[in-house]
């Protein structure tokens, strides 16, 4: 939203600099994200007389003037009368014409800040042109074809345009989203009134904005008053109309001052009733739309019969900008008769719409229900500058004080007459809040200290009316304009945004001394991304919503996966079921960026539908960590290993205890989808299945375009971090005698399993009276054999004696032993 | 037409127990069936041709059918309880010098580390949530317009995928009640991920992080929150800062302000540069209400802002996008 500061100053004054002012503003009433200055763009421009004109020879549309610029532009060549030498095209110049006068030196306003185009004294056929006569376009006001702007002709020659048209103005460009709940300060004169209010300023209310403060004119002749009727009260709170005659619409627009107004807003000029409409919706919030009468009656037989009515399912409205619309019973529309005519507050209909030849009109002032129109609004597409402000709830009590002063400039910008009048629906009166409030309340939620004359103060500048109930209480009563006060927080607000919350000294609460630390989770996260890294893994976040494709791509259903049903790409249509093919999703293109190997993992959610919903009624989420190795060539261990290496890494540093076991088919996990099961492992940790480690199905590995060494695991994070959060840390003291270690050759079948073969040995060894520890050396087969060597060594720690050959060769002869029943191993 | 019939079944019989099942592609009967088409009458070449196409599609399909299923035969089991394979050598871990941690993951641990000295619990927010949670429980109401600035996501089911981490204010405060009637106070952040249905470029994402607090207490004020915002960023920063204010307006809190620092030196910050960092202000009475909280006893604020705009401006990144495009490239410069 533009605000204009010279629009302000006609309802305020404002003696405080640009910068003091956009800083006050800033900090007590709403964002401004630009100011702009507009003086600078009509610098130079002057506005002058045409003295002499005449057509230039050999030019079919040139015309030679001499203006009048009362002298003041210097460096200018000048004829004896001290006239200046202007060629102009433009077909409407003539002699007597008060002109603006883009002078030499001067930038064309409407290239200003773009391609900056600077006037200069050159030659048109042979003949000197100082400068130009600028049109509307090119003064950068509206667009305007018929020629050069025509100025009113008490305009004195010299004057400076912006001068006279107060262009040397300000514009401030607003944030309005933190305005939603303030519908007055979305007019020239409720934001006025805040401006006074942050600069601790009494505002003072036109007289006819205050309730009971309209005058009528007398009206002319003996119309009835157009009969108007609100169906629906819960769709619009008021709906007012008169009528007005003899309009005089070849006075094709308001007057200058309205109208440059307006175009520094970003409004452009259509015809007077319509910029005067205008012109009241900028200046107090609340917008008007005007009626072709006649045109209104022809669509019901000549009655004039109004209703606000919702609109019925498969009616249809052909709108202002000639679409027609299937209205929906969410809509409002204005209804003549049973014929729809308007959809309310959003937009007129093409058929009721004023033109060139209407003479009378029907002006409509109400509110509307602001969630219907809002509703209007997203379905229609129609953003206009009425809707936005009807979207914001305009109170019932501004719609007569507005259409007032639209008759009144309609009287005066095109001679019309009120012939009606005033029509008024308006079920139920609007109720002023009384919101009572104490001294010592406002300072304690504020911590402040405010005395209970500023209390007073800061609100009566603003429009509230103030009771003192007690020495210390007061009750607010809101001015009807203020529909954004219900609770004592709104006053609260009030006092401590127009003094300045920045006043406010910050303090800090007292506590007590109770440590608070992260959650066990948190601290168990940062203890797994801390291992990881150490580890050489680099840490991903990658989006929770992923394409169908990658989905499919991993083997998993759709129809196990939350649908987003309002993305704006295919590629953010999904809840993703697992974190783990995000991550596979990754290392083709790090492959292809050059990083020959890598690890990647994830600490993140997901979602899948089959797990159902929690005591709240909303999804299971559950918690993972994923993670995936790849390298471009192989390694000397196949993928499986590697990834599980990291897991046991991991496992290791969070203390829990981790087998591994063939996977298993569980058609339920979303998890397991992208795992070849016969080169996968389920993670296990007592009875609990944490997750699976592995490699890909090939299909997986193909679509994904992963490499043949391309491992990963996923496991429950938060079942992790519960295991570690319960280990015991286990400590052994150090010995103070010497270990010894022995190295066994054990020749098992091809198909033995290393844990039964580990299992044997460590049976043993946990029976004797002296600590071990069991390392694999070495796996070997040869080609085609049936049989495997497996080669462990055993470190024998005595916390007792040292440890003599004897002792050391008894305890491997039961570890041999112990293999050769339990897995028929023989001894290399 | 009967001809393709007849190759048909014997030639897919074929296939479907080849080891080179890509051989079939050139079979000599598709040659055959395909100079036949000079033979058909005039009238049935269309029809002939579009059979021969099928016939070659399905062939095709089954061909890569049967190659998955070669390729899934070669599958050779492995000992999972092995430390590695037969005749492979042991694992290594990559080398510790390339690791990296997530920035986003590392800030968010040292927000947590500067509030939870400060004496706040912090929990992860939800990453699907509902419309409770989201807009009703903080003072939105129904088909309310500040709705619309949220740009929210939903799913089929009605199901949001929260557009701030606010969705958790309702659950914190309702845990922390007990506390709060036995005389102590709510002290609680939630962080992590929140949606917005934007469009992407440097400076947008539809996935970003906020960090959310709330205090509440029998004596919560204004002041209390500008001085513990203050704190927060003078500890974050490692230095005294300006701070400053700007009226806002968000349905759950009244009233409400934008928060902001002045720009730290060491972030490059001169005098004058103002950052905003978060939306902030009294909890609304309604949003204790819905929690079960009694507005006349108990007071509360609360606060919520973005957390990559916090890491960008401290380390210079330059695009929005890197965070989550999971490029080595950029997850390095973090190792």
């Amino acid at each position: 939203m533009i605000i204009s500061v010279n629009w302000l100053k006609k309802y305020t004054d404002i003696d405080i600099s640009i910068d003091e002012l956009t800083e006050l503003i800033g900090s007590r009433l709403v964002e401004i994200e630009e100011v702009i200055d507009l003086g600078k763009k009509y610098e130079g421009v002057v506005i002058a007389k045409v003295v002499e004109c005449a057509p230039l020879e050999g030019s079919d549309h040139l015309n030679v003037t001499k203006i009048d610029d009362g002298g003041v532009v210097e460096g200018v060549e000048r004829d004896e009368n001290s006239y200046v030498q202007v060629v102009c095209g433009a077909p409407n110049v003539r002699a007597g014409l008060t002109v603006a006068w883009l002078p030499p030196k001067s930038v064309v306003p409407e290239t200003y800040g773009k391609d900056e185009f600077t006037l200069d004294a050159r030659k048109l056929r042979g003949v000197m042109s100082n400068g130009m006569l600028a049109s509307a376009k090119e003064l950068d006001l509206w667009d305007d074809h018929e020629g050069i702007m025509e100025l009113e002709d008490e305009r004195k020659a010299g004057e400076s345009f912006a001068a006279a048209y107060e262009l040397d103005d300000y514009l401030l460009d607003i944030e309005n989203k933190s305005l939603t709940h303030r519908p007055d300060t979305f007019g020239i004169i409720g934001f006025a009134r805040e401006v006074a209010g942050i600069m601790g300023k009494q505002f003072t209310t036109l007289p006819r904005m205050l309730p009971g403060g309209v005058r009528w004119p007398e009206k002319v002749g003996d119309l009835l008053t157009p009969k108007v009727t609100i169906d629906n009260p819960e769709l619009s709170s008021r709906y007012q109309a008169v009528v007005l005659a003899n309009v005089d619409s070849k006075i094709p627009l308001a007057p200058l001052e309205i109208q440059t107004y307006l175009a520094r807003v970003g409004v452009r000029p259509h015809s007077a009733v319509v910029d005067v409409t205008n012109y009241m919706m900028m200046i107090s919030g609340q917008p008007l739309h005007a009626f072709d009468y006649d045109k209104l009656k022809a669509v019901n037989d000549g009655e004039i019969d109004i209703h606000v009515r919702a609109g019925r399912e498969g009616e249809k409205l052909v709108l202002l900008d000639e679409r027609e619309i299937e209205l929906s019973t969410n809509d409002i529309v204005i209804a003549n008769g049973d014929t729809p005519v308007a959809l309310a507050g959003a937009m007129g209909g093409r058929d009721t719409e004023i033109d060139e030849n209407t003479t009378t009109v029907l002006l409509e002032s109400a509110s509307f229900n602001l969630y219907n129109l809002r509703n209007t609004q997203m379905r229609h597409g129609i953003f206009s500058e009425a809707i936005t402000r009807f979207t914001k709830g305009q109170p019932a009590e501004l719609t007569t004080p507005v259409l007032a002063g639209a008759v009144d400039l309609l009287r005066i910008a095109a001679s019309a007459e009120l012939v009606s009048d005033v029509a008024d629906a308006y079920p139920v009166q609007q109720k002023s809040a009384d919101v009572c409030v104490t001294q010592s309340t406002i300072n304690d939620v504020l911590g402040s200290d405010f005395g209970m004359e500023e209390i007073t103060n800061t609100l009566l500048n603003v429009g509230f009316d103030v009771d003192v109930e007690s020495p210390y209480t007061i009750v607010a009563k809101a001015p009807y304009w203020r529909t954004d006060i219900h609770i004592p927080e709104d006053i609260i607000e009030e006092i401590g945004r127009l003094n300045g919350f920045d006043n406010i000294k910050p303090v800090l609460a007292a506590r007590d001394f109770t440590a608070v630390s992260p959650s066990d989770f948190d601290k168990t996260r940062t203890l797994m991304r801390r291992t990881l890294t150490r580890a050489g893994a680099n840490e991903v976040l990658t989006y929770s919503f992923v394409h169908g494709d990658l989905l499919k791509k991993a083997g998993q259903d759709l129809e196990n996966s939350y649908r987003i049903v309002n993305s704006i790409s295919p590629d953010l249509q999904y809840y993703r079921q697992s974190v783990l093919p995000s991550l596979l999703n990754l290392v083709h293109a790090n492959i292809k960026s050059g990083y020959d190997e890598f690890a990647l993992y994830e600490l993140n959610k997901a979602h899948v539908k089959s797990d159902g919903l929690d005591d709240a009624g909303l999804p299971i989420e559950r918690d993972f960590l994923a993670f995936v190795v790849a390298s471009k060539k192989p390694h000397g261990a196949s993928a499986f290993y590697e990834a599980k290496n990291y897991l046991e890494y991991l496992a290791q540093q969070l203390g829990v205890d981790m087998q591994f076991k063939p996977a298993f088919e569980n058609p339920k996990s979303a998890n397991a989808r992208p795992f070849e099961l016969r080169r996968s492992a389920a993670v296990i940790a007592g009875e609990e299945v944490l997750g699976i480690v592995g490699e890909f199905k090939r299909s997986v590995m193909s679509s994904f375009k992963l490499p043949e060494h391309t491992a990963g695991f996923v496991v429950s994070s938060s079942m992790l971090a519960k295991l570690s959060n319960d280990a015991q840390s286990v400590y052994t003291p150090l010995s103070r005698y010497p270990s010894v270690e022995r190295d066994i050759c054990f020749q098992v079948n091809a198909d033995v399993d290393y844990e039964k073969l580990q299992a044997a040995a460590q049976g043993i060894l946990d029976g004797l009276d002296v600590a071990t520890e069991i390392k694999p050396v070495d796996i070997y087969a040869p080609d085609t054999s049936e049989y495997k060597n497996v080669t462990l060594r055993i470190k024998f720690t005595s916390y007792t004696k040292t440890l003599v050959s004897e002792e050391v060769a008894e305890f491997v002869r039961a570890v041999e032993e112990s293999a050769k029943t339990s897995v028929n191993a023989k001894i290399v | 037409m009967s001809s393709i019939d007849s190759i048909k079944d014997a030639l897919f019989a074929r296939v479907a127990v080849s080891d080179s099942p890509r051989e079939f592609l050139r079979a000599p009967e598709l040659r055959t069936l395909a100079s036949e088409i000079k033979n058909i009458p005039n009238d049935q070449k269309a029809a002939y041709g579009k059979s021969l196409n099928e016939f070659k599609q399905e062939l095709t399909s089954r061909i890569e059918a049967r190659e998955a299923e070669l390729a899934d035969a070669a599958v050779i089991s492995i000992d999972v309880t092995a430390p590695w394979g037969v005749n492979e050598s042991r694992p290594e871990l990559l080398s510790t010098t390339i690791g990296s941690e997530h920035p986003i993951s590392t800030e968010l641990d040292r927000i947590v580390d500067i509030f939870t000295r400060m004496g706040f619990d912090a929990h992860e927010s939800r990453q699907l949530d509902d419309d409770w949670n989201m807009f009703g429980a903080l003072n939105f109401p129904e088909g309310h317009p500040a709705r619309d600035g949220y740009d929210t996501f939903r799913t089929e089911e009605g199901f949001i995928p929260p557009a701030h981490t606010s969705t958790m204010q309702n659950r914190v405060l309702k845990s922390g009640r007990k506390k709060l009637e036995a005389g102590g106070q709510i002290a609680s952040i939630s962080y992590g991920r929140v949606f917005r249905n934007e469009d992407v470029d440097a400076t947008h994402e539809h996935t970003f992080y906020q960090c959310e607090g709330v205090f509440v207490s029998k004596d919560a004020s204004l002041a209390q929150m500008l001085g513990t915002l203050r704190a927060f960023f003078e500890e974050y920063y490692g230095q005294k800062l300006a701070i400053k204010t700007q009226p806002g307006y968000f349905p759950f809190v009244e009233p409400g302000l934008e928060f902001m620092i002045e720009k730290p030196a060491s972030i490059g910050g001169k005098p004058g540069d103002w950052l905003e960092m978060l939306g902030c202000g009294m909890i609304h009475p309604n949003v204790l209400r819905a929690a079960d909280i009694d507005p006349e006893k108990y007071r509360g604020f609360a606060w919520g802002g973005g957390v990559e705009r916090m890491i960008m401006l401290k380390y210079g990144i330059e695009d929005l996008r890197h965070f989550e495009s999971g490029k080595l490239a950029f997850l390095r410069k973090f190792a």
